[in-house]
């Protein structure tokens, strides 16, 4: 039972980072309808701007003169990834709208199937583009907090896990907060409810869904700055967050924020207890076959609702 | 016959003569097997393109059937089967397997779909790097299906068998009534089916002729290069792949698939050197230009400049926002 118990626990406090990944992903499909294929890309940039910034020699592919200045002014070692991974966020927020700008607005009103592939494309770009900067070695942040322990109870957690929950509970509960209340927040819903009517109450649309696109990618970032001090860094690290991305949105209805948040609970303990009683390696196939099998039989999603 | 009228058809024979001829003009087995590779993935492409071309439906899980022929031709030839009965038979059960995967993901539209068709293969590639009889992550060996000194020549020959084969197929289905039914669901899937076509059953005989051929073209590839892990004969980077080349070639086009398939992987074979270990990052560039300026693939646009014909996988009109989760 303590066992049961414990899993559940270390599979919330993954969970929470999902529903970080989960709620970005719902935030883009909301408001475009587009599925975005690039999401677990944008985690990969996210955590590659932290480690960055964690560890400035990682910028070596700068020509030498702007190197040398950079480490000249700041030293090699920079932030900790658990606040580096706001400035990374800014970052994907600017990347975000830059992609939106340049390659996702053009395609707003083209068929799914090429928006798919216009996502898919930034995808490769981008992962293959990592590889090409940085090369496919693996990276590490080696910080106290991974190695250190929190107890409560029968139950212990490990500090960094504790730690990046807290942030991406706040994180969660924010934006929650900023849809509901914020102006902003208003025209995104009105705009998720009604393309057509939105635009005539004098919502602009462009503007509107250039600053979703950022947050979501920025949200995405946060949780891959999160995510690093956990993971080993390569190129291809988000590719399984982008399908797991799918199935949180899927489990909480596609285009739900609130519902995608709770799709990443759900995701997160269902394979904290699979990896618990059958075994780590089959996680991702249980992740894959729950998502088959709420796409058959409830598309709406396991929390009803239709959308946003 | 008409057929045999048409300067077109003659054409057609004089190059597929012309290609099949290729092995004997190459240096080495190195440039047999980039030209093998092509063939191969027009064939892929050709398969792919009664799916996603003609019925318009994007699916990125045909590596599931690429998997399952060469997976299974390997498999059924250690029980021990004969070796050209392991081929039909890895075909056949990637037919069914379509079968199945069909009628679950067809249900869906749009993204829907999609997303369905990524979780299947990926089901399959976890399962197939879990597994012991699939030799886990170290993968299995292959029967080779032609043996000797000249063996690259005999798969190259029967990769342009195979792309002869989906060539037919296509034509077939491009000239008959199924054919138009696949268009008018492209087209507009409630209207399709408001004027009488069953529209679930078309679906699913598109995905059943794509599987085989698909499967077919995946147990040629492993028995080639007579070794497959999950991570190559399972991975959504093929799914992809299949999907790339159609759309840059043009996709609900004949000659496309084709086109694309030399486009790509030449441009490809070029990059290789350049970017070692990004060698996919042309296909990301390459999905975004087309994306962006050209639609309707090089063959669409080609065609749509000399006989303004409207004729695109859904590039022109938008799509209702909501597009409908699901039926």
């Amino acid at each position: 039972m303590i066992r049961f118990l414990q899993a559940c626990a270390d599979g919330l406090l993954t969970g929470a980072l999902y529903a970080l990944i989960g709620m970005g992903l719902a935030l883009i499909f909301g408001v475009m309808r587009i599925v975005n294929f690039a999401h677990g890309a944008f985690l990969m940039v996210g955590m590659y701007a932290t480690y960055v910034l964690f560890d400035l020699t990682a910028l070596n592919f700068l020509p030498v003169p702007v190197y040398n200045f950079i480490v000249g002014r700041f030293g090699e070692h920079g932030l900790n990834p658990y606040w580096g991974f706001l400035p990374a966020g800014l970052f994907m927020f600017a990347f975000g709208w830059l992609i939106y700008a340049l390659l996702i607005q053009p395609v707003r009103n083209r068929s799914h199937f090429m928006q798919i592939l216009m996502t898919t494309g930034i995808g490769l770009i981008l992962t293959d583009g990592a590889q090409l900067i940085f090369h496919a070695d693996y990276h590490q942040t080696n910080i106290d907090l991974v190695n250190r322990g929190v107890h409560l109870g029968p139950f212990g957690a490990n500090a960094a896990e504790v730690l990046s929950f807290v942030i991406a509970v706040a994180f969660v509960v924010g934006l929650r907060a900023f849809v509901v209340r914020s102006r902003t927040g208003q025209a995104l819903r009105a705009i998720s409810q009604n393309p057509e009517v939105a635009p005539l109450m004098g919502i602009n649309v462009t503007r509107i869904q250039g600053f979703s696109f950022a947050l979501g990618t920025a949200l995405a970032g946060v949780a891959g700055g999160l995510l690093l001090p956990r993971l080993y860094l390569f190129p291809g690290v988000g590719e399984d967050y982008t399908t797991k991305a799918f199935v949180m949105v899927v489990l909480g209805g596609m285009g739900s924020i609130e519902g995608a948040a709770f799709g990443g609970l759900v995701l997160g303990v269902t394979e904290s207890l699979t990896s618990l009683y059958v075994g780590n390696k089959w996680a991702l196939i249980v992740d894959f076959i729950f998502f088959l099998l709420v796409l058959s039989f409830k598309p709406s999603g396991i929390f009803g609702r239709q959308r946003a | 016959m008409s057929l045999l009228k048409s300067w077109k058809f003659w054409a057609l024979v004089a190059a597929t003569l012309v290609w099949a001829r290729m092995p004997w003009f190459v240096q080495n087995n190195y440039q047999l097997q980039v030209l093998f590779r092509i063939t191969l993935f027009a064939a892929l492409g050709l398969a792919w393109n009664l799916v996603g071309g003609y019925a318009g439906q994007l699916s990125l899980g045909h590596v599931a059937f690429f998997g399952i022929g060469a997976y299974g031709l390997a498999l059924f030839h250690q029980i021990p089967l004969p070796l050209w009965l392991s081929l039909i038979l890895a075909a056949t059960v990637a037919t069914l397997v379509a079968g199945l995967i069909g009628l679950i993901a067809f249900r869906l539209r749009g993204p829907y779909f999609t997303l369905a068709t990524i979780a299947f293969g990926e089901v399959l590639r976890l399962t197939a790097a879990n597994l012991d009889v699939t030799g886990g992550a170290i993968g299995l060996t292959v029967p080779s299906l032609f043996h000797g000194r000249t063996f690259w020549r005999q798969f190259y020959l029967a990769s342009v068998a195979l792309t002869v084969i989906a060539f037919i197929v296509n034509y077939w289905v491009s000239r008959s009534r199924f054919g138009y039914y696949l268009l008018a669901i492209r087209e507009d899937e409630d209207t399709a089916s408001a004027v009488g076509i069953n529209t679930a059953r078309s679906k699913l005989w598109s995905l059943l002729l794509s599987a085989f051929l698909t499967a077919l073209a995946g147990a040629l590839y492993g028995s080639a290069f007579q070794f497959i892990i999950p991570d190559s004969a399972l991975t959504l980077e093929i799914s992809v792949q299949i999907a790339i080349i159609t759309m840059l070639g043009g996709a609900g086009t004949l000659l496309g698939p084709i086109v694309g398939a030399a486009l790509l992987l030449s441009a490809q074979e070029v990059f290789k050197n350049q970017f070692r270990e990004s060698h996919l990052l042309i296909y990301g560039v390459l999905i975004v230009v087309v994306v962006l300026f050209l639609p309707e693939g090089v063959v669409g646009g080609l065609e749509r400049l000399f006989s303004r014909k409207p004729r695109a996988p859904g590039s022109s009109k938008p799509q209702p926002a909501l597009g409908g989760a699901a039926q």
